[in-house]
C-alpha cells in the first residue's frame, strides 16, 4: 500500500468508440468489493464534545439500532474508523480532536453533528470555542441541527455509507495533501510551537500522498520547534517510598 | 426546632447595626455586609449557627459603579436554610480576603473567580490558572472584555450559503425558516 494513487480505485471505461481495453478486469470488482465491506462495517468512535451526544445512545441502541447498518461504537481511537464530532468544540477539546484524529488508522472520516461544528452554533459569541471544524480537519459530512434527531444521524451516515461505497469518500487524504493549511490554521489558534505526537510528514511520505501544498512555511515553523518525542519517565518504586513514608 | 433556630438567628442578625438583613422566605435570608466585616460574619454563622457548607461563592461586575459583587452563598444543616452574603469591593484593584482558613472548598470558588474576573484573593493557596489553562487574553468574565469582537477577530466564519447546502436544497431539504422571516 505504498503508493496509493497508482491503484486503480475506478477505471475509466469508456465504451462507446470501444477503445479502451481492460488490463485487469478483476481490479475493480475487487475494488468495489473492498469499499462495499469497508461502508458495511464501521467502528465509531464518537468525542462527546457537546449536547449532541444525547442522541447518540437511543441512535446506537435497540429504539433506532445503528448495528443493523453495520455501524458500532468503538472505544479507542487506533480501532476506529469514524470520528464522531458531537457539539461545540472549544479551543481546548479541538487540541485533543486533533490528537484523536491523527492517531486513527486511514482510511478515515469524520462527522460533524450539530450546528456547532459547522459554525459555532449558538456559541457563535463564545471566546473559548472553535467556529468553523473543517479549518483544523477534513470533515467528510456535517449533520446539521441542533440537535439533529437519531433518525438525522442515521441519515448522515448512510450518505456517508453510499460515498464510500461510491468512492468519494476521500477526505482524509485532504489532510495528508494540504497538511500545510491545516497545520496554519491549528497554529493561529495553539501557537506556533504546537506539535502533535503523530509524524503527519512522514505519513503523508508512506501514503504517498505528498503535494506541494503538505509542506509549506507553516511545517517549516514545526519542524523548527519540535522536539523529538521521548518516553515518559516510569517509576513506581519511589513513590511508593514516599506514600510509605507519609503513612508512617 | 430548625424554626425556632432561625427566629433565633433572624433577632441576632436584626440586632447587628452594619448589616442589611433580609428574609426571603422560611429557607433563604439575604445580607448586605461591608467588606471589612464579612469574614466576621461567616465565622459567626459558621461556629454559632452552624453554617458549615459553603455552597458556592459567585462574582458579578457592576461596571458601572466600578465595582465587584461577591456573594457567599453558606448552608446549614440545623436550621436548614441558605444564607447569601452580598459584599462588593472595589473593581480597582480587585483584591479581597480569601476565606480558605473558614471553608476550605472556597480555594476552587476563589481560584475560578480570580481566572474568569481578575480577583485576587489574599490568603488563597493557589491562584494559578483553573480552566482556561490555554487563554493568555483578559479575564473573559469581567464587563468590559468584548467577546464578539474577540471571535470575530480570530476566528474565520464559515459561507452562509455554500454550494453542499444547496445541494441539499435541491433535495427538498435545507433550512426551512430563514432568519429573517423570523425577525
Amino acid at each position: 500500500m505504498n503508493e496509493l494513487d497508482k491503484i486503480p480505485v475506478r477505471q475509466e471505461i469508456s465504451v462507446a468508440d470501444g477503445s479502451a481495453k481492460r488490463s485487469n478486469p478483476l481490479a475493480n470488482v475487487f475494488d468495489e468489493l473492498v469499499r462495499f465491506c469497508q461502508s458495511r462495517s464501521m467502528f465509531m468512535l464518537h468525542y462527546c464534545t457537546g449536547c449532541g451526544a444525547i442522541e447518540l445512545p437511543p441512535a446506537m441502541t435497540s429504539r433506532f439500532d445503528m448495528e443493523r447498518l453495520g455501524i458500532q461504537p468503538m472505544v479507542t481511537p487506533r480501532q476506529a474508523d469514524i470520528l464522531l464530532i458531537t457539539g461545540y468544540v472549544s479551543v481546548k477539546t479541538l487540541k485533543r480532536i486533533i490528537l484523536t484524529y491523527e492517531q486513527m488508522p486511514s482510511p478515515k472520516y469524520v462527522i460533524g453533528i450539530c450546528s456547532c461544528t459547522v459554525n459555532g452554533g449558538m456559541y457563535w459569541q463564545s471566546y473559548a470555542t472553535a467556529k468553523v471544524l473543517r479549518e483544523y480537519i477534513p470533515v467528510d459530512i456535517y449533520i446539521a441541527g441542533c440537535m439533529p434527531r437519531p433518525e438525522a444521524v442515521i441519515s448522515g451516515l448512510r450518505d456517508l455509507m453510499g460515498d464510500i461505497r461510491s468512492g468519494r469518500a476521500d477526505n482524509w487524504k485532504r489532510y495528508f495533501q494540504n497538511y500545510d493549511y491545516y497545520l496554519g490554521n491549528q497554529q493561529k489558534l495553539f501557537g506556533e510551537d504546537w506539535q502533535t505526537p503523530t509524524d503527519i510528514i512522514a505519513e503523508a511520505e508512506h501514503y504517498g500522498l505528498m503535494t506541494d501544498q503538505t509542506l509549506g512555511e507553516h511545517t517549516a515553523l514545526l519542524q523548527k520547534h519540535q522536539q523529538p518525542l521521548e518516553a515518559l519517565e516510569f517509576s513506581l518504586g519511589e513513590k511508593r517510598e514516599k506514600i510509605q513514608g507519609e503513612n508512617r | 426546632m430548625s424554626k425556632e433556630l432561625n427566629l433565633w438567628l433572624d433577632d441576632l442578625l436584626k440586632d447587628i447595626k452594619i448589616i442589611q438583613f433580609k428574609r426571603k422566605n422560611s429557607r433563604r435570608v439575604r445580607i448586605d455586609i461591608a467588606p471589612e466585616a464579612l469574614p466576621a460574619l461567616l465565622e459567626l454563622l459558621q461556629g454559632r449557627a452552624s453554617y458549615v457548607h459553603l455552597s458556592a461563592i459567585t462574582c458579578v461586575d457592576w461596571i458601572e459603579d466600578n465595582e465587584f459583587e461577591l456573594v457567599y452563598h453558606v448552608w446549614s444543616y440545623e436550621t436548614n436554610s441558605l444564607v447569601s452574603a452580598h459584599t462588593r469591593i472595589s473593581r480597582e484593584p480587585g483584591v479581597y480576603l480569601s476565606v480558605y482558613d473558614l471553608y476550605t472548598p472556597a480555594a476552587f470558588f476563589e481560584r475560578d473567580i480570580h481566572e474568569m474576573f481578575g480577583v485576587y484573593f489574599e490568603g488563597s493557596p493557589d491562584m494559578e490558572k483553573f480552566i482556561l489553562t490555554e487563554w493568555n487574553g483578559p479575564p473573559p468574565m469581567r464587563k468590559d472584555f468584548d467577546s464578539e469582537a474577540f471571535v470575530n477577530q480570530t476566528f474565520n466564519w464559515e459561507e452562509y450559503h455554500p454550494q453542499w447546502l444547496k445541494d441539499i436544497e435541491a433535495e427538498g431539504g435545507g433550512i426551512t425558516t430563514r432568519p429573517e422571516d423570523v425577525r
